[in-house]
């Protein structure tokens, strides 16, 4: 994979660090971690034009850059507030699980992290499915 | 002592396939965040289960058709695998422990 450009470096860590605080996130304790995802965004951008989340594998690249749900802010972090990525995640490094439905791969890795600042983040929180895990 | 070996697709066959352990296999991507914390976890546990447990590593940027195979969307995924078959699915920067119940647990299944 080749480096990304400083272009789109900046332009990823401006995103990244104005999303965090508009969704009341943290950026990983580890910073490799965020290094990475952001350089796979950054990347991607060079790459398909849009930021694609670099933590899933896609048959098809193209085509999936030109839907909505894994453009970061993927729709799992706009509906549950969940990033698997861990981009966006508590200070203590774990990301928020309790919006989730049960069954989801991140409640089976990690449990239930609970969201310390509710009133922030879930733009789509409308879209998230009526079920008693998520009212 | 064990080491974490990548394989692609070319060597697939040879090194999942024709294998007589249990096989774990980590699905990772460079600029994956997660795949950098559970890939020193990977690597520890191939020492820890050397003999017992082959452990693979594939990068599913340069080995897309075999992610595709196994249907590998989040990543890190880690797979195991017997005689060549998958048996069992990990998704996500697990905890080591929980990966090493899920290798335990494996260990003592009896063999099909």
């Amino acid at each position: 994979m080749p480096e990304p450009s400083e272009k789109s470096l900046i332009k990823i860590e401006k995103f990244v660090k104005g999303f965090a605080e508009k969704t009341g996130t943290a950026m990983h304790p580890n910073p490799t971690v965020t290094e990475s995802v952001v350089k796979g965004l950054a990347a991607n951008v060079d790459e398909l034009g849009r930021p694609l989340c670099p933590c899933n594998f896609y048959p098809d690249k193209k085509a999936e850059a030109k839907l909505r749900r894994w453009i970061c802010a993927c729709d799992e972090m706009q509906i549950y507030k969940y990033c698997h990525c861990l981009l966006f995640v508590r200070e203590d490094g774990l990301p928020i699980t309790e919006y989730l439905p049960e069954g989801h791969e991140g409640r089976k890795c990690y449990g239930v992290v609970n969201d310390p600042t509710p009133d922030k983040g879930r733009a789509l929180r409308h879209q998230a499915p009526k079920t008693p895990s998520t009212s | 002592m064990g080491k974490a070996v990548s394989v692609s697709t070319t060597t697939w066959d040879t090194e999942v396939g024709k294998a007589g352990s249990l096989v774990m296999v980590d699905f990772w991507a460079v600029w994956c965040g997660p795949c950098q914390m559970v890939a020193p976890i990977v690597e520890e546990l191939a020492t820890e289960y050397d003999g017992k447990l082959k452990v693979l590593k594939l990068n599913t940027d340069e080995n897309p058709d075999i992610a595709g195979k196994y249907g590998i969307m989040s990543i890190p995924t880690l797979l195991f695998f017997k005689n060549g078959q998958p048996v069992e699915k990990v998704v996500g920067a697990v905890p080591k422990r929980a990966l090493k119940e899920a290798i335990d647990n494996l260990l003592k299944a009896p063999t099909a």
